[in-house]
């Protein structure tokens, strides 16, 4: 029976079921539940009978736990039925200072409320703290529990001779296990499992408690701990003390007296600290991958642009872009904008419409085409093709100082560009305007000649390397009865005429089938050149439809029917087409591509119509090239010999977006120069893996904003002419809604956040004064935008 | 009835919420809060709770919080708050106002130093600050205590023979932030503890003007009221303590809490966790056959003198440890005991943990031999441990 000092009996000082001491429910159940969660009282674990009380004292920095640690410990004993105590000792400073805790275990009621000043056992969690200091007070034969990567095991094992010495990489562990924040690892849960290996404590018993106090997520790097952790025995025992436990070796320890006698005040100065020598990490500024940029196919520097305009340096802005893309009005018109997908305000109020600012700062109209370099050796490229890709490639090459011979089929210059896209989309003074920037840089062209065969393998033999950046210009048909019926027509065919000013004359009902953005500029065009009706009819459902999704809200805004999950088997009428007949389709399993399969059933149904519009997707064509020219991995090999021609855009991808023609044209362009013993650095698309993820911004910093919206033509105007639709942004205000991820801003966050105050302003960026940096990461943890990072 | 391992901060809120709970049928439970070191964690479990009846009103500072209190607990809720140091400072107007309402707020207070320069560790300089306010204080050795007497508390502010808010002191870290098994009470025994609350002032629908002009002749009343209440505290605090034993099982402590004082001849008198260094003390110096005793001041207001004067009994020199200054005069506790000490004993002052710093037994030890060395009483003498 335990005799509680103040007369004060406390319910788990009362020997209820005569098993344990101290019953934790106070049932009297005789060890059948409760307080030995084990395997039940005097079974399984049995908790020594302590002859003294056992005191722990945990060094740790602020931050990394070490107050929950000792509370850890605590509760390991509390559930084998000890009365404990536990608690911190707290300071003024945050994050990163030296921090102590404490835990007491006895059989006794625990009435001392003293710092430990003489523990049995002492938990160091970080290992920049090892000093005399953290061991003071630790008799011989104590136990001494290190948290230290492995390669300093060796030496440590060495210098603590005297010490029970448990050695564990706690910090290794708890990274692994992801354990912490992102500035931060918390290594008190695993430094803890090292700890109950070390006291003998049966992993059950962590177990039961990790469930207890919810810290089940970390019992795994407990586990490795418990495991991994290596303990020496007391090498060194003086003769004195041999036959005594190391327990009571440590009572034998002459305490230093440190209390003076009074009245003998001390007057202690206040010392200068320099927090610095608290660090074992530290801030460093960095750039990280924005998303928009990874997502960009044509390499944009989204942010560096985004940013540059929300500054109001336009001309900058446009500058940025000058670097990568010769096609800024026309992306900032019809790019699908990938970016935007990436866009990491999307997980807030909506992504950046970057797109729109893309077009904002062409239309500003500044002159910034790089200045043409001076190459080593000037040398002298052929590319055929004159869409986005081969003038992102002739753009690149120009730029580099080179020579480069453009030959292109059509009349004029532009590929889909001019013969696909329609002038109310991409009015032709934008592409004009951008493709004479690229001529202006000296581009010698050639055009009116589709080259063919010999042609080409001429062209090969007159420049040092080639570029094919044919494009796709095999169309598919429709095989089907009465294909051959008057009315019926390629919609790219259309297009052109259309796009080349020979406006065709439409009426009645037109039927466009496709669903993709030339099914889409088919039906649109052709509402715009007096089409009554006009019915889109694709095989699948909408969410499948490979058109840019807001190419297809403005159609159906301008009167375009959708006819969803229907597939052509045939046309009818007298000559000329009056009918298609149409079969219903059901959505069957995905195929490879993810896609579900259209399963066509026997349901069939007829649509009246007067002209019909195919737009069933297109494919490259090989035929027109030599017949020894063979080609692999983009490139053209004549009998095992690779020679320097490259293929660009469509025509090697089938990618399908001008985005991806601009940076796959300029990703040629370098490898040809490289190929020909220019020293470039070639374009690769970045990693998406490796940019900002929207969990690292600090939403919380940040105003919620909608985008901004565009003005538009109304559906009812826009179908009388070919007029631009989208009016544009009237002003760069959209910049301010960019995150401006993984790239700093000055803002100050960190400098108003640093505990120390010692992050100041530079003329660039910020300087941190590391010899008063105590490291506790709050500067890299409160950065809005992952511009910061710690390093060891 | 469980045990847990609670910080003395939980430990206030947990004994909070169960009186909130136990006054469920009738006004609930309310309380006006704004943050401290140490009190934090003791709000923060607070605000986690969802009271049956009654809400916790986050206020911008610890005035509205004292504010919000009043208003609560004139609406019949039961009420309680927590602050310290400056916070206790700017909430003082309203400290002082609801005791002369006579309404039965409890607060605890993690003492804590009063600052500039800052520091946030013990001091009981705080809650000393208030003892001319018109509050019952209490002072507090460890975890179950704590939550004893806030639950007590209720029971003795709610007295009709009383109506006084109670203030229960804890030191700030060694208790507030420090972890031990606590026994917590079920609720169907607090409920038994604490009855619905029926404040005989409560507001009601009707509109009606509390605390309006007081003339000098009411004021004089008033005050007389207010006295007398004071002087009624020791003797309905007997009731609850044995109350308390015959539903929890467990006897509070009186008044002062005396260790070896029997036959002792040289005291050591404290308050707080300090009370438990004194006792190691007293085990050493009883080893080497010094006649040494304890005793710990838990009810400070009222000031138990006559308990007081009775547990020193002959004791000869009585050393008054003050963990607070009175700048221009000395220790609080000291300045108010030495009337109460036996005729012709010596009674030194030590102003000793100022600011925090760890009160250990060997420094008690150091003070035990100046204390036997004194002839005559010194001035009120400032120790060093920090
Ligand atoms: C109607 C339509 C609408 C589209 N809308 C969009 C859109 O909104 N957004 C988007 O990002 N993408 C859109 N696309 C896709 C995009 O236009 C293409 O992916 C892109 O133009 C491919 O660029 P390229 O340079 O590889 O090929 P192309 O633009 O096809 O250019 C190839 C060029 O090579 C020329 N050529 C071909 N063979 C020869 C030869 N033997 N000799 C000489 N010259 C030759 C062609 O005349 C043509 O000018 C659309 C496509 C179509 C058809
Ligand atoms: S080209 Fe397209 S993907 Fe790249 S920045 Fe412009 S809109 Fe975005
Ligand atoms: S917020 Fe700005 S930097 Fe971030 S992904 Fe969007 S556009 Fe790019």
């Amino acid at each position: 029976m335990i005799q509680a000092s103040k007369g004060l009996l406390y319910p788990w000082e009362k020997e209820l079921c005569g098993l344990t001491r101290f019953c934790l429910t106070a049932t009297n159940c005789g060890g059948k539940s409760g307080c030995l969660p084990l395997a039940g009282c005097g079974e399984g674990y049995n908790p020594e009978v302590m002859t003294k009380p056992l005191e722990i004292r945990v060094h740790g920095r602020g931050g990394q736990g070490g107050v929950t640690c000792a509370k850890l410990l605590a509760s390991f004993f509390a559930r084998v039925g000890k009365s404990v105590q536990t608690f911190g000792d707290y300071a003024g400073e945050r994050s990163g200072a030296p921090v102590r805790a404490f835990t007491r275990v006895s059989d006794q009621a625990i009435t001392n409320r003293n710092k430990v000043y003489e523990p049995d056992e002492i938990l160091v969690l970080d290992p920049t703290l090892l000093s005399k200091e953290v061991l003071n007070g630790l008799g011989e034969g104590g136990r001494l529990l290190l948290n230290v990567p492995e390669p300093r095991w060796e030496e440590l094992e060495q210098r603590f001779l005297r010490f029970q010495l448990g050695l564990v990489d706690a910090t290794g562990i708890a990274r692994r296990h992801r354990i912490g924040t992102r500035s931060l690892v918390i290594v008190n849960t695993t430094i803890a499992g090292a700890y109950a290996k070390m006291a003998g404590l049966p992993f059950d018993l962590v177990e039961a408690t990790y469930q207890a106090l919810g810290f089940m997520s970390n019992l795994e790097a407990a586990r490795e701990a418990y495991n991994g952790v290596q303990v020496w025995e007391p090498r060194e025992w003086p003769k004195e003390r041999e036959g005594l436990s190391p327990g009571e070796g440590r009572a034998l320890e002459k305490v230093e007296k440190r209390i003076e006698s009074l009245p003998a005040h001390r007057l202690s100065p206040p010392t200068p600290l320099k927090t610095g020598s608290w660090k074992t990490q530290q801030p460093v500024y960095t750039e990280n991958l924005a998303p928009c940029n990874a997502w960009c196919p044509a390499g944009n520097d989204v942010v560096g642009f985004i940013q540059a305009a929300g500054k109001g340096d336009v001309e900058e802005a446009a500058r940025i872009l000058a670097r990568t893309t010769p096609f800024p009005g026309v992306c900032g018109r019809v790019c699908p904008a990938p970016c935007m997908e990436g866009c990491n305000r999307r997980e807030l109020d909506g992504a950046v419409q970057i797109r729109g600012l893309e077009r904002w700062v062409a239309d500003q109209g500044f002159d910034v085409v790089p200045e043409k370099a001076v190459p080593p050796k000037v040398l002298d490229f052929g590319v055929v093709g004159s869409g986005p890709a081969g003038l992102s490639a002739a753009y690149q090459l120009a730029l580099r100082g080179h020579r480069v011979r453009l030959y292109e089929g059509e009349k004029e210059l532009g590929g889909v560009l001019r013969t696909g896209i329609p002038s109310y989309r991409l009015p032709r003074e934008v592409l004009d305007r951008e493709v004479g920037k690229i001529l202006e840089l000296g581009v010698e062209t050639e055009t009116g000649r589709f080259l063919r065969f010999e042609e080409l393998e001429m062209l090969a033999r007159n420049h040092e390397a080639l570029i094919l950046a044919t494009g796709l210009q095999s169309l598919r048909k429709l095989e089907v009865d009465g294909a051959e019926l008057e009315g019926i027509e390629q919609g790219i065919g259309f297009l052109h005429r259309v796009n080349l000013g020979e406006c065709p004359e439409l009426s009645g009902h037109v039927v466009v089938l496709g669903g993709g953005n030339t099914a889409m500029d088919c039906a649109r065009s052709a509402l715009r050149c007096g089409a009554e009706r006009v019915t889109v009819v694709y095989r699948r459902t909408r969410l499948e439809m490979p058109a840019i999704r807001e190419e297809i809200r403005e159609a159906e805004e301008e009167g375009v029917q959708l006819l969803l999950q229907r597939q052509p088997i045939g046309f009818e009428g007298n000559r000329r087409i009056e009918r298609v007949l149409l079969a219903e389709v059901e959505m069957g399993e995905p195929d490879e591509s993810g896609r579900r399969r259209p399963v066509v059933t026997e349901r069939v149904e007829p649509l009246a119509c007067d002209h019909v519009l195919l737009a069933l997707g297109q494919s490259r064509d090989l035929e027109v090239l030599p017949e020894s020219w063979k080609v692999h991995e983009q490139r053209v090999s004549v009998h095992g010999e690779v020679l320097p021609i490259f293929l660009a855009g469509d025509y090697a991808t089938g990618e399908g977006t001008v985005t991806h023609a601009i940076g796959h044209g300029r990703r040629a362009a370098d490898l040809a120069m490289k190929e020909l013993g220019e020293e470039v650095e070639v374009f690769e698309r970045p990693d998406r893996a490796r940019a900002v993820p929207a969990t690292d911004i600090r939403f919380d910093h940040f105003d919620r904003a909608a985008p901004t919206r565009m003005p538009v033509l109304d559906p009812g105007e826009r179908v009388r002419s070919f007029e631009e639709v989208n009016g544009g942004f009237s002003r760069s205000l959209e910049a301010h809604r960019c995150f401006s991820c993984g790239h700093c801003t000055r803002c100050d966050t960190c400098l108003v956040y640093c505990p120390e105050g010692i992050i100041r302003r530079q003329e660039l960026g910020y300087e941190v004064d590391y010899s008063y940096c105590k490291g506790c990461g709050i500067c890299v943890e409160e950065c809005p935008r992952e511009a910061m990072e710690m390093t060891q | 009835m469980s045990v847990e391992l609670l910080s003395a901060n939980h430990a206030a809120a947990t004994a909070a919420i169960l009186a909130g709970e136990a006054n469920r049928e009738a006004g609930g439970f309310g309380g006006g809060v704004y943050p401290i070191t140490p009190q934090t964690e003791c709000i923060e479990l607070l605000c986690a709770h969802d009271f049956t009846k009654g809400e916790v009103v986050r206020v911008e500072s610890e005035h509205s919080a004292m504010a919000v209190c009043m208003g609560f607990s004139l609406g019949g809720a039961r009420t309680f708050t927590a602050s310290a140091s400056n916070g206790l400072a700017y909430m003082c107007e309203n400290v002082f106002s609801a005791a002369l309402y006579r309404l039965p707020v409890v607060m605890m207070a993690a003492n804590r130093t009063l600052g500039p320069p800052w520091n946030i560790w013990v001091d009981h300089g705080d809650s000393l600050m208030l003892r001319d306010s018109g509050w019952i204080q209490f002072f507090c050795e460890d975890n179950q205590e704590v939550l004893d007497t806030t639950l007590l508390a209720f029971r003795l502010a709610e007295d009709p023979r009383i109506l006084l808010p109670v203030l229960v002191n804890q030191d700030a870290f060694v208790l507030s932030h420090t972890m031990m098994q606590t026994d917590i009470p079920s609720q169907e025994q607090v409920d038994r503890f604490l009855p619905p609350l029926h404040l005989p002032h409560q507001i009601g629908d009707s509109p009606v003007t509390i605390g309006g002009l007081d003339f000098p002749h009411e004021t004089e009343v008033h005050r007389k009221q207010h006295a007398e209440a004071m002087d009624r505290v020791f003797e309905v605090y007997e009731e609850v303590r044995r109350e308390f034993e015959e539903v929890f099982g467990r006897k509070p402590e009186g008044p002062v809490v005396p260790y070896q004082l029997e036959d002792a001849d040289i005291v050591f008198v404290s308050m707080g966790t300090t009370g438990s260094t004194v006792r190691t003390l007293v085990d050493r110096a009883r080893e080497k056959g010094i006649k040494a005793g304890g005793l710990r001041i838990r009810i400070f207001r009222p000031f138990p003198g006559e308990a007081i004067r009775s547990a020193l009994g002959g004791a000869k020199k009585i050393a008054v440890l003050d963990r607070n200054i009175s700048l221009g005069l000395g220790g609080v506790t000291w300045s108010e005991l030495k009337d109460w000490a036996p005729e012709g004993s010596l009674v030194q002052d030590y102003m000793i943990g100022l600011g925090g710093g760890d009160i250990r037994p060997e420094h008690l030890e150091s003070l035990l031999e100046d204390l036997q060395k004194l002839e005559h009483e010194m001035h009120p003498k400032i120790v060093e441990v920090g």
